[in-house]
């Protein structure tokens, strides 16, 4: 799965355009996050691996602007496992074990659109990385 | 155990130790063995009880001395990595506070970084200046060290081991960050601090073990309580400890430095106690449980001392994740690790186990009765609620050109726009209305602001005048928690009473 960072403009967002796109390519694309009003909005989304090429072509032939958001990463040598970051998540990607060790998982963590725990770690163990860019993956996997 | 079999002595402990047959268990498990056995069975088969606890501890620091230096200094300021020193004694010595912030990289990297990073045994820069004295002429000073090079270097933390701490919210509309960490708004997360049952004074709470002289685990190493910590104050739970340590001895992993974003630099102390189970008494006090002990929740969103406390909750409900507030689920963190502070008391076991750490009597108690003062303070401070009047208020159907005259009447320059409810819809300014009345516009619906900056009665003023500044403002409504309209306080009142 790539997560990919989708942005409409003001013109654009009375059009059904991430409808029209699931049906043609018969993709599924699943919804993250989504902050739209009449002005334009984001959309936070995640598309399958083997689509991905075509799904951002397909959304950029429509004028949407994608990025790839950064992810963030935790170096476990610097977490000392206080806590303090786990109830900030929004989407419950981090947790707490059985034997009181933090855990992040990745598959449910948002990324930089997000990155509300990255400035409350005291022990500044997490970091906003970037996502290998899948673009380049794609064109580097057809050479 | 001696004769009666009712008490056991310090003594008699250290002698099993030598002997190797010493009957250790950590604070989790002695709660799980009173549980299942009872007091009796755990007294009989207890000898040690190890806690532990690793939290921020603002207030610690070490001193260190440099030796002296050809042609000796007798140093005035000084600064390692950046970050400013104090030299509260004579020519060499200084003490690294945790707190104090790098000049380069303040909030980032503190005396608490230089502290983990010269007993992680990595080279620090020393910069100083001096005034120079005939006995020490020189001025100016810059050299790197490691640990290997000081005299000494000890720990001295002047409160250590808070009892139990605060739990955190934000009931405002913005983020703020705090030394509880980052408060979203609206309630969306709560923080706390502690170890609960875990905590080395909770196991203790009358002083009976725990005194000056008490041998501990204090950042990996073997350290001494020397006396009570600074705002100590049992009588109501909130006891502290006063600590000192070789930090030459200690390895990097019980101390860490840390960083609170707009709060400022701190430091991560493991501080583990042994408590030796003399009496039944002690059996039962070490098998207190996180459901007995309670804490407030505290609303930081008020810039105040004594900030409103919303409910009380139970270390047991604050560990499972989540509490209630208002019939709202809140999402809670520690801010403290559990996890390091189980590994505390573990290795604190391990060490009495293996002979190699032995306990201490108190060579004197610490007060048990004590309370912690508010300060005394000469100046009276002014809080929105001195300076606020009543509001020039009206409703939202009401036409532009009523208002248009209100506002001349009573000659002010914002009117407050309420429900019938006397609660907070909006506020309208007089360059507004004349605005309207120019544009030919009727219903103040259209003019209206809705989203109002507003202050609150018991703010201080500073912060309700800094607030108007930062959204170039010129008054504020001032509200209950309900919303409802209690007054106005406007630049003008502000400037009259704090002159600016
Ligand atoms: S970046 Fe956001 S979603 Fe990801 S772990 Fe942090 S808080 Fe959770
Ligand atoms: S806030 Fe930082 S140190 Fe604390 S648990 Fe989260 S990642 Fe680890």
């Amino acid at each position: 799965m790539v997560r990919v960072l989708l942005r409409f403009s003001e013109e654009q967002v009375p059009q059904p355009i991430t409808s029209q796109i699931i049906l043609e390519y018969k993709v599924p694309i699943a919804i993250l996050a989504a902050h739209i009003n009449s002005k334009g909005g984001e959309i936070l989304a995640e598309i399958p691996d083997e689509a991905q090429e075509k799904i951002i072509k397909a959304f950029r032939k429509r004028g949407v602007s994608v990025t790839v958001p950064k992810l963030i990463e935790v170096d476990t040598e610097k977490c000392f496992s206080c806590g303090s970051c786990v109830a900030l998540c929004p989407v419950e990607a981090i947790s707490i074990d059985k034997d009181s060790s933090v855990k992040f998982d990745k598959e449910k963590c948002v990324g930089s659109t997000c990155s509300i725990c990255v400035d409350a770690c005291p022990a500044r163990a997490i970091k906003s990385v970037k996502q290998t860019n899948s673009e380049q993956l794609a064109n580097n996997r057809k050479k | 155990m001696s004769k009666q079999g009712k008490t056991r002595t310090v003594e008699e402990i250290n002698e099993k130790i030598r002997k190797g047959d010493v009957q250790v268990l950590t604070a989790e498990e002695m709660k799980k063995l009173v549980e299942s056995s009872g007091v009796e069975v755990a007294f009989k088969e207890v000898d040690v009880v190890t806690t532990g606890t690793f939290g921020a501890m603002c207030s610690s620091g070490a001193v260190i001395n440099l030796g002296h230096s050809d042609p000796p200094i007798k140093i005035d300021h000084a600064w390692i990595n950046d970050v400013e020193v104090c030299h509260p004694g004579a020519a060499v010595d200084l003490f690294i506070g945790a707190t104090n912030m790098s000049e380069k990289q303040p909030f980032e990297y503190g005396g608490g970084h230089v502290i983990q990073d010269l007993v992680a045994g990595k080279e620090v820069e020393l910069r100083a200046t001096a005034y120079g004295t005939d006995c020490y002429p020189r001025t100016q000073l810059k050299t790197t060290l490691t640990k290997d090079d000081l005299n000494q270097f000890y720990l001295l933390n002047f409160r250590n081991c808070y009892q139990r701490y605060n739990c955190a919210v934000n009931s405002s509309e913005e983020t703020i960050y705090t030394y509880m960490s980052k408060l979203l708004p609206r309630l969306r997360n709560a923080t706390f601090s502690g170890a609960g049952e875990l905590n080395p004074l909770m196991n203790d709470p009358d002083y009976e073990t725990i005194g000056m002289g008490t041998r501990i685990f204090l950042g990996g190493a073997q350290g001494y309580v020397i006396g009570e910590g600074t705002q100590h104050s049992p009588k109501n739970l909130n006891g502290t400890l006063m600590v000192k340590g070789d930090a030459k001895k200690m390895p990097p992993e019980f101390l860490q430095g840390a960083a609170f974003t707009r709060y400022g630099t701190s430091l991560y102390v493991g501080l583990g106690v042994p408590i030796p189970i003399l009496n039944e008494g002690l059996a039962k006090k070490t098998a207190i449980r996180d459901s007995e002990i309670f804490t407030d929740v505290v609303d930081y969103s008020v810039p105040r001392r004594d900030r409103p406390k919303l409910r009380q909750v139970s270390y047991k409900e604050l560990k499972s994740g989540s509490i209630i507030i208002d019939d709202k689920k809140v999402r809670v963190s520690s801010l403290s690790s559990l996890k390091m502070a189980k590994k505390v008391s573990k290795t604190l076991k391990s060490w009495i186990e293996e002979g190699t750490f032995f306990l201490t009597t108190p060579i004197e108690r610490l007060p048990s009765d004590s309370v912690f003062k508010p300060m005394r303070q000469t100046g009276e401070i002014p809080f929105v609620v001195s300076v606020m009047h009543p509001a020039v208020t009206c409703t939202e159907n009401e036409e532009i050109r009523a208002i248009a005259e209100r506002i001349v009447t009573k000659s002010v320059n914002h009117i407050v726009v309420i429900d019938g409810a006397g609660k907070l819809r909006g506020i309208v300014t007089s360059w507004d209305i004349t605005r309207a009345m120019a544009e030919g516009k009727k219903a103040l619906a259209d003019i209206e602001s809705r989203n109002v900056i507003t202050a609150k009665p018991d703010e201080p003023l500073e912060i309700a005048s800094k607030r108007m500044a930062q959204h170039n403002i010129s008054a504020l409504p001032v509200i209950d928690i309900e919303k409802k309209v209690l007054g106005i306080v406007t630049s003008e009142d502000v400037s009259k009473l704090l002159g600016r």
